[in-house]
């Protein structure tokens, strides 16, 4: 009886303590749920990397690598940990470091992780403290493909819209370049057999060899982008198709045109949309993560088609303010906040980071027009996850160690100001930069985290 | 055309060097900054005093010495000795009232020369920032907690970073902690300044006790700031110090009439002393405030 009394005693006088952890749980606690909409190697995984790396060596050992954010103070910072997101992998951080130890850059995602980052701060006031020990600010983000967020505006289309579309594309700009041997290859194939397994799989197949061959050359606007990674979920033979020609599309009896869509529905019903409700859930904040050097790698067209996938992608996401009761009850959050960010910005002189800027700019007018006239906060940044280069003799020079190990200066003529003053015939080529061996202070010191943290935690 | 065709617009040569390696980021080590004893050994103000005190000595022995031997001329060696004591402590005194002139003039110095942080902010490059604030900060006093903020935030320039990113960067890493290290600095003095006026047994020694925490405040708060204002410190603040001190007295009466009014008992002069430690405490508080609006 006196051992009852004793717990019951006990129990009365931790329920203070229950009580505020429960408070502290409910009221403390704000999420900041990020989507990082990023194309294929626009270094999202390095981003991810980065910023794990920064925010432990922040937390656990004082050191001050990101100086412009003030919104997560360091004294008040009590500790940091992370947890995987329900349904997911967690985002191999320790491997990519593992792989930078090594000499060799992240592999790039083949599928999807989620992690959470939950930062435990301590609170100032005396009471607030009483109150609630502690408030935690909680990261949840999530890591895919590259090529995944390309398929998204296919959910929007008939399979004779998107066949449409891709003929379209295919037959300008830099993709007609590379899809020759694609369009030779449907001019003589004889759509008057019947769709069998084996010849759906090689029209498929020849439709991948084109979409691997557009991805090398700098195509950013792929689809189905899914179609370029193998995964035991898709399955080809019942999910394949490729545009049709028009001769056969345009005949709503046609067996071909049967079989793909009902094998386009089948993909964006077992595929696209299971992908969308788990990836790409709905955020509150978004990073569309750009890599503006790419694009200068190869053409002027290149930077147009940039533009032009980069206003698809925005058609497939859900902006505006939300509010208390969609927040919290109805759990639909609609994006409010959007960072647009030209990736690898260390790549780029000193001299020419304006001009850099200007074009992530005007790259996305496109996506910014499909805001239209919606409460959304959006600014532009240049981001390095690491500082992989050092400064040149002269401002418009960079320095770095090459995949051969040599130390090599790069001098860069002037960026173009507008897209259009891209001179058609020239290029600026991709520096070919190994992994520095002092990699850790060279994340640590990286630049443009902390102010594009700072303006997502506004 | 093909990838080949494209004219590259970068220019590239192998270096003889090999590539640099980066260090680490700075810690923040607010915690390694310790504050320094406001006076170690001994200083021209112990010269003063002992020399002052030793000339007070040495006159009252020279009077009782000349009232044994009437005639001054009989005596030149000690009539010598005295005035070389006098020499000694009227020089002492000329140089703590230059001291106290020269760092006047400094904290004047500092107020009129610094430009507020907004204006800073509007300021066409970071150049001309970098200039405004090292010029600032040239007047924070060596191994103050202000120029170890100082040194701090050097590190955490950026090349990539604006004029303004770098006016805020400042605010964060040298104003702010600079103000909070004063503000407890104050809170700490206050808490003193308010338990010696509840244990002073009488008014005299009350603002005796107020006077010289309110000087120590002065002292310390510079301190952090990185100036040493002297002991007047700024006519400013002399002059909230010594509006402080009436006030204090002022109190000090109405509370000792209003005990007289209702008893003599022991509970009556605990909560007069009470009273007048908050009172302590809140001038106390004031005159900090007073300093932190001046160097902010």
């Amino acid at each position: 009886m006196d051992e009852k009394v004793s717990e019951w005693v006990a129990a009365m006088r931790g329920a203070p303590d229950a009580s505020r952890q429960l408070l502290a749980g409910w009221l403390g606690k704000q999420t900041h749920r990020f989507t990082i909409t990023g194309l294929s190697r626009s270094g999202k995984s390095m981003l991810f990397t980065s910023l794990m790396t920064m925010l432990k060596y922040r937390t656990e050992a004082g050191y001050e690598c990101l100086p412009l954010l003030t919104r997560l103070p360091t004294s008040l910072v009590d500790s940091m940990y992370m947890e995987p997101l329900p349904g997911f992998e967690m985002f191999p951080v320790d491997e990519h470091l593992a792989a930078l130890e090594s000499g060799k850059w992240p592999q790039a995602t083949d599928t999807a992780y989620g992690f959470r980052l939950i930062v435990r701060l301590t609170e100032q006031g005396r009471f607030k403290r009483w109150l609630m020990p502690y408030s935690e600010v909680v990261f949840e983000f999530i890591d895919y493909p590259g090529e995944w967020v390309t398929d998204l505006p296919l959910l929007e289309k008939t399979y004779n819209q998107w066949s449409d579309s891709a003929w379209a594309q295919q037959s300008g700009g830099p993709q007609h370049r590379f899809s020759t041997r694609w369009r030779e290859f449907i001019q003589d194939f004889d759509f008057e057999q019947e769709p069998t397994e084996a010849r759906i799989a090689e029209v498929v197949s020849e439709y991948r060899a084109y979409l691997a061959e557009a991805k090398r050359e700098g195509i950013t606007m792929l689809q189905p982008g899914s179609f370029l990674l193998e995964n035991d979920s898709l399955s080809l033979t019942s999910m394949g198709f490729s545009p049709l020609p028009s001769t056969v599309t345009s005949d709503p009896s046609h067996p071909w045109l049967k079989a793909f869509t009902a094998n386009f529905s089948a993909f964006k019903k077992d595929w696209l949309a299971p992908l969308k409700d788990k990836v790409f859930r709905e955020a509150d904040k978004q990073i569309i993560l750009i890599d503006v050097f790419e694009g200068l790698n190869h053409s002027r067209e290149h930077l147009y088609q940039l533009k032009e996938t980069l206003s698809h992608l925005a058609e497939t996401f859900v902006y505006g303010e939300s509010n208390w009761l969609s927040r919290t009850l109805l759990r639909r959050e609609k994006i409010s906040k959007v960072a647009f960010v030209g990736s690898k910005a260390d790549s780029v002189p000193v001299s020419e980071r304006d001009a850099l800027l200007s074009l992530l700019t005007q790259l996305t007018e496109g996506a910014r027009a499909k805001f239209g006239d919606k409460e959304v906060d959006f600014e532009h940044f240049l981001v390095s996850a690491i500082e992989a280069t050092d400064e040149g003799e002269a401002r418009n020079a960079v320095r770095y160690r090459n995949q051969h190990g040599d130390y090599v200066e790069a001098s860069f003529e002037p960026f173009p100001k507008t897209l259009k003053d891209m001179e058609s015939d020239t290029h600026y080529p991709v520096l070919d930069i190994n992994v520095p061996k002092d990699f850790l202070p060279r994340i640590l010191n990286s630049r443009g985290m902390d102010r594009l943290l700072q303006f997502l935690l506004g | 055309m093909t990838e080949s065709a494209y004219r590259s617009k970068v220019s590239q040569k192998t270096l003889e060097e090999s590539q640099p390696e980066h260090a680490m980021p700075s810690r923040m080590a607010e915690e390694n900054w310790q504050e320094r004893p406001i006076s170690g050994g001994l200083s021209w103000g112990k010269v003063a005093l002992i020399t002052g005190i030793a000339s007070l000595l040495a006159l009252l022995v020279y009077n009782a010495v000349s009232g044994l031997l009437a005639d001054f001329e009989r005596y030149p060696i000690t009539s010598s000795v005295l005035g070389t004591l006098l020499g000694i402590f009227v020089l002492s005194v000329s140089i703590v009232i230059l001291r106290e002139l020269i760092a006047y003039r400094r904290v004047n110095r500092f107020i009129d020369s610094r430009q507020p942080l907004g204006a800073l902010r509007e300021l066409p490059t970071v150049a001309d920032v970098d200039r405004a604030l090292d010029s600032q900060a040239s007047q924070f006093g060596r191994h103050s907690f202000a120029e170890h903020c100082y040194r701090h935030y050097q590190t955490l320039k950026r090349d990539d970073q604006s004029a303004k990113e770098r006016v805020d960067l400042y605010q964060h890493h040298v104003q702010q902690p600079v103000q909070a290290r004063a503000s407890s600095v104050l809170k700490r003095e206050s808490m003193t300044a308010g338990s010696l006026a509840f244990i002073s047994p009488n008014a005299l020694i009350q603002t005796l006790a107020v006077m010289w925490i309110s000087l120590r405040t002065i002292r310390r708060m510079a301190q952090v700031y990185g100036l040493r204002p002297g002991t007047a410190g700024n006519w400013r603040l002399v002059n909230v110090l010594v509006q402080n001190i009436a006030a204090q007295s002022l109190f000090d009466l109405a509370t000792d009439e209003v005990v007289n009014q209702i008893s003599g008992t022991l509970s009556a002069k605990l909560m007069e002393n009470s009273a007048e430690a908050v009172a302590a405490g809140a001038l106390n508080v004031r005159l900090g405030k007073a300093l932190i609006k001046l160097l902010r």
